[in-house]
């Protein structure tokens, strides 16, 4: 893995840098270009932005050296699905083999206006990220499952994951990102999900960045007509999580599940805004995020449920519930609703921080557990809560695993 | 107590007389602390910490009235020797220093 | 059909708002505000030297500070374009119904106060334009020990206590608003309860604004020493102009300890004010403090009725309405703040928006470290009546102690089809139907309201369905 040397990590000339190494297809160049001038005039957050309070970027490390070649990304690709013309490769390899394909998706969408100037960013300094395609029609079965891994924390790596489904197809997807502890440095991954009429896509995004990385990113998904799309974002390391996380409901009777989880422990500091987009007729989104925070650890949720005047029968609901597990742990949930339609199915939102019910650990202790059993068990059910709507025993298993320290092993409730 | 002992027993100089006018705070930092110091009309010094426990404002910037300290960010208000809170926003009172005037330094207990 | 509520017959016929009695106001200086006008302001009223210099203080914070950049629009508001001090047409205090003038008689009595009500008032603090013309204590409150009267006289007759506690709950500085009240309020109630003292009856105030361009600065404090009770409430309402009124009052409430305090108001402000307000308590170790607010009027209203809850066991309440009509933003809700442990709140929020109107909560609860075993539960539900109003719910919540039960809930609704259907079966009108099923709506919270508000509160949102329907 090679880093560039400059002083300053990402500037025009960098981005120039990337397109030479890899001898990049002039449609890409053209395409970093345009965005390097988005973030140029998109500035950074200040602070004063109601998404930005409660974060300070003051520390974030800018200066790490920038990635100029990715890890190789582990892939599982069954090849059934290979052969029926799904595709699962990082994102350079993607465009060696699939150039037009990726074209024709690639950097076409804005990200969430919040975390504007880091989407901006990624799409024009990415040097890794993965490429997801699922032609028209085509079903897939089973987990698709793509894995970074960085053998080093100290980076400045902005990968962009390109998932996109097409008309009538469905798929499931995990991708985890992975890094050790240790050094600090900067994870600005974005994540764009493109799901096309009737399309049916459930993707789950697994964090487990070492402890010293900031990981400032965002994510996109466009739900199509009558597409049914379920997100899961679980965040478990960083130091410090940024994640901008906004859902369009772009075609009439879609549907989407929000949903999120959080095990933070020590000082990490994780800070999560969504939007709910409810632009279309009949439409539904459903958000749950659920959060156990340990020692000093704190956790912000500002979400955002908008129902776009003029439409018809939305039906949404945002849900975020803290358990507060440590005396200096600390949450701040804020589900916002701004509706100007009055024709609505169903729309709330409902928040909770506090200590496990006392009721419960009680019962659970009676059944002969000490108090530290059971509260994983406890933490453990708090989560399955949220992992089981994903529906998917591959990335339910993957994230109770990676959830080990906090709720125990898979196999006993000890 | 003469110097010496103030000095053993953990006091430090922040400021000499002269350095803040009569019904007037002023920001000091010393051995990485921040402090709000201050002179009421009648003469007598104050410290406390510098920190608001509302929102963070600095309170050697603000004003002071009698013995209160208000803090410019909304005004809230602290006892300039005890810390104490004498007017909301914050709920939460200041660490207070004890502070001493020998000759013509102003010296605070840390 | 007739409605089911026998009590709307008792209001008089043609009651709308909109009417006003023509201006006589004494005293007016120019327009604007600067250094001098609050000084002057300070010297009519003869005041002692802390009191100017706190005056100037505020109005040195109030030109300092930015207008908040969060909220309803307050583009409209031009603070040179507003008269900062007009004193009425009496000729000063009245002890009695009967000393009170005329048209400022006419003006109650067009708020339907049946007469066998007034013999039951405890006491009422009424004001005409910016100067407090009427105020009653009866003999078992003053007996009692209670003091009640307007602001100002309470600054000359009750100094200690006054200073004792004046802007120890929201200080000079605490947002711009509370800025300029400070340096220019002027009239208000002033309300002390003794310890263990109850006082049973609703102590009330009717106040108006009847010039162009006038603001209204009343600051109220209230002080309940311990064990006491009592109730406040306030309601009022405003003529229309076209040109942009201001009303920015300042409330102070010190709850002390195991003692009890309500503070009711229902604001139907005319469509051209805008009515920015900073009201507070604090509640001591097993005190209680409820605010019940209304807010019906008013081209934009910004109200966050707080309580801190400093002392262990406190409890307090926000019970909140808000309507918005076309063109009308009501951005209101509470903040409730727990500092001690055992602390427990409860915020209620109710709104509706129709036509073009903007209802927005904005609430927030915090809680420190420290303060374990503590509960709150906030619950917003808001109706929204046509398809060009507007709902948002901002629920605040900094939550930094781990032993505690915290929970929000919100709803966004439109008025049921099914349920329509139902009424309109049993003969109602559309319009009528509507109204019941808003009615029905607040009900939990008009329910809590002294009866006089309660019919007022009805009949108002008849009026306002009767206007535009779904």
């Amino acid at each position: 893995m090679t880093l560039t040397q400059t002083a300053s990590a990402l500037d025009a000339e960098a981005i120039g840098r990337i397109s030479d190494r890899h001898d990049e297809p002039a449609w890409l160049r053209a395409l970093r270009a345009r965005w390097w001038q988005a973030a140029e005039q998109t500035p950074p957050p200040t602070g004063q932005e109601e998404e930005w309070r409660r974060t300070s970027l003051d520390n974030l490390p800018r200066d790490a050296g920038l990635l100029l070649d990715a890890p190789q990304l582990e892939t599982h690709l069954p090849s059934d699905a290979a052969q029926a013309g799904v595709i699962l490769t990082d994102l350079r390899t993607a465009i060696r083999e699939h150039s037009q394909l990726v074209e024709r998706y690639l950097g076409r969408v804005s990200g969430p206006a919040s975390h504007a100037h880091f989407w901006a960013l990624a799409q024009a300094a990415w040097t890794g990220g993965l490429f997801c395609y699922v032609p028209r029609g085509v079903s897939v079965d089973g987990t698709l499952v793509a894995r970074q891994t960085m053998a080093r924390a100290d980076i400045n790596f902005h990968p962009v994951s390109l998932v996109v489904a097409e008309e009538g197809s469905s798929v499931t997807l995990l991708e985890e990102v992975v890094s050790p502890d240790g050094a600090t440095g900067w994870y600005g991954g974005i994540v764009d999900v493109q799901a096309a009429q009737g399309a049916r896509v459930r993707y789950a995004n697994l964090q487990q960045l070492g402890d010293g990385v900031w990981r400032v990113g965002a994510e996109r998904v466009v739900v199509g007509q009558d597409a049914v799309v379920i997100t899961l974002n679980a965040e478990v390391g960083s130091k410090v999580t940024k994640l901008g996380l906004d859902v369009l409901m772009t075609g009439k009777g879609g549907t989407s599940k929000v949903l999120g989880l959080l095990a933070a422990g020590d000082d990490q500091q994780i800070d999560i805004n969504t939007v709910q987009d409810l632009a279309a007729d009949h439409t539904t989104s459903d958000l749950l995020y659920l959060s156990a925070l340990y020692d000093r650890a704190h956790a912000s949720f500002y979400g955002v449920t908008n129902v776009r005047h003029g439409t018809k029968q939305t039906s949404s609901y945002q849900e975020c519930r803290n358990l507060l597990l440590s005396p200096q742990a600390g949450a701040e949930p804020i589900p916002v609703l701004e509706i100007a339609a009055n024709d609505i199915l169903r729309c709330g939102h409902g928040a909770t921080a506090g200590a496990i019910d006392p009721t419960t650990l009680f019962y659970a202790q009676s059944r002969g557990l000490d108090a530290d059993a059971a509260e994983r068990m406890i933490v453990r059910g708090f989560f399955e809560q949220v992992v089981a709507k994903v529906e998917d025993e591959t990335i339910r298993e993957r994230i109770l695993a990676a959830l080990a320290r906090r709720i125990g092993s898979t196999e006993a409730n000890s | 107590m003469t110097t010496l002992e103030q000095t053993a027993s953990g006091f430090v100089t922040v400021a000499r007389v002269g350095d803040v006018e009569p019904g007037a705070v002023r920001v000091v930092e010393i051995d990485g602390r921040s402090l709000c110091i201050g002179l009421t009309e009648d003469g007598e010094w104050g410290a406390i910490d510098n920190v608001c426990t509302h929102d963070g404002g600095t309170l050697g910037e603000g004003e002071l009235d009698d013995s209160g300290v208000e803090c410019p960010r909304h005004g809230g208000r602290f006892d300039l020797f005890s810390g104490r809170v004498l007017a909301l926003p914050p709920v939460r009172p200041v660490e207070a220093y004890e502070t001493v005037v020998d000759g013509d330094e102003i010296r605070v207990r840390l | 059909m007739a409605l089911p509520n026998p009590a709307l017959s008792q209001i008089p016929d043609g009651y709308k708002f909109g009417w006003h009695d023509s201006e006589q106001p004494r005293t007016t200086f120019e327009k604007g505000i600067s250094a001098e006008v609050v000084a002057e302001i300070s010297r009519i009223k003869d005041e002692p030297t802390w009191m100017t210099d706190l005056r100037l203080k505020a109005y040195r914070h109030f030109e300092a500070r930015p207008m908040p950049k969060w909220g309803a629009d307050l583009a409209g508001i031009d603070f040179q374009d507003i008269y900062y001090y007009v004193t009425g047409n009496s000729d000063g205090a009245a002890q009695s119904w009967d000393d009170v003038p005329d048209y400022i008689r006419r003006t109650y009595d067009k708020l339907g106060i049946p007469e066998a009500e007034k013999k039951y008032l405890a006491g009422v603090g009424g004001q005409y334009d910016s100067e407090v013309i009427y105020h009653n204590i009866r003999e078992d409150l003053e007996k009692q020990g209670v003091i009640f009267m307007g602001t100002d006289q309470a600054l000359k007759e009750h100094p200690d206590l006054f200073r004792e506690h004046f802007g120890t709950v929201i200080p000079a500085n605490d947002n711009k608003l509370a800025a300029l009240n400070t340096a220019v309020w002027s009239g208000g109630s002033f309300i002390y309860v003794p310890k263990d003292v109850h006082v049973e009856l609703p102590l009330q105030a009717y106040f108006r604004i009847n010039t162009q361009n006038m603001g209204q600065f009343e600051r109220t404090l209230i002080i309940a020493d311990e064990g006491s009770s009592v109730h406040y409430v306030e309601g009022c309402t405003a003529p229309t102009y076209s040109t942009a009124s201001l009303h920015s009052a300042v409330v102070e409430i010190i709850v002390k300890k195991g003692a009890r305090v309500r503070y009711t108001t229902i604001q139907n402000w005319s469509s051209n004010v805008y009515n920015l307000v900073t009201k507070r308590a604090v509640a001591h170790e097993d005190a209680v403090m409820e605010w019940v607010d209304g807010n019906l009027g008013s081209k934009v209203t910004m109200k966050y009725p707080s309580i801190y809850l400093l002392g262990e066991r406190a409890h307090g309440e926000v019970l909140s309405i808000a309507f918005a009509g076309d063109g009308q933003h009501q951005d209101a809700g509470g903040k409730i703040i727990h500092a001690a442990p055992n602390t427990t709140s409860l915020i209620t929020s109710k709104s509706i928006s129709k036509g073009t109107g903007r209802t927005s909560y904005r609430g927030l609860i915090k809680v420190y470290p420290g303060c374990e075993k503590s509960k709150s539960t906030v619950r917003c539900d808001a109706l929204i009546l046509s398809d060009e109003a507007r709902s948002d719910t901002y629920p605040y919540m900094e939550i930094d102690e781990e032993d505690v039960t915290i929970g929000h809930e919100a709803t966004v609704s439109k008025v049921g089809s099914e349920q329509l259907f139902y009424l309109m079966s049993r003969g109602l009108s559309e319009a009528e139907a509507s109204a019941m099923i808003v009615n029905g709506f607040i009900e939990p919270i008009v329910k809590e309201l002294p009866m006089e508000y309660a019919v007022e509160m009805n009949r108002l949102i008849q009026l306002q369905m009767e206007g535009a329907v779904g």
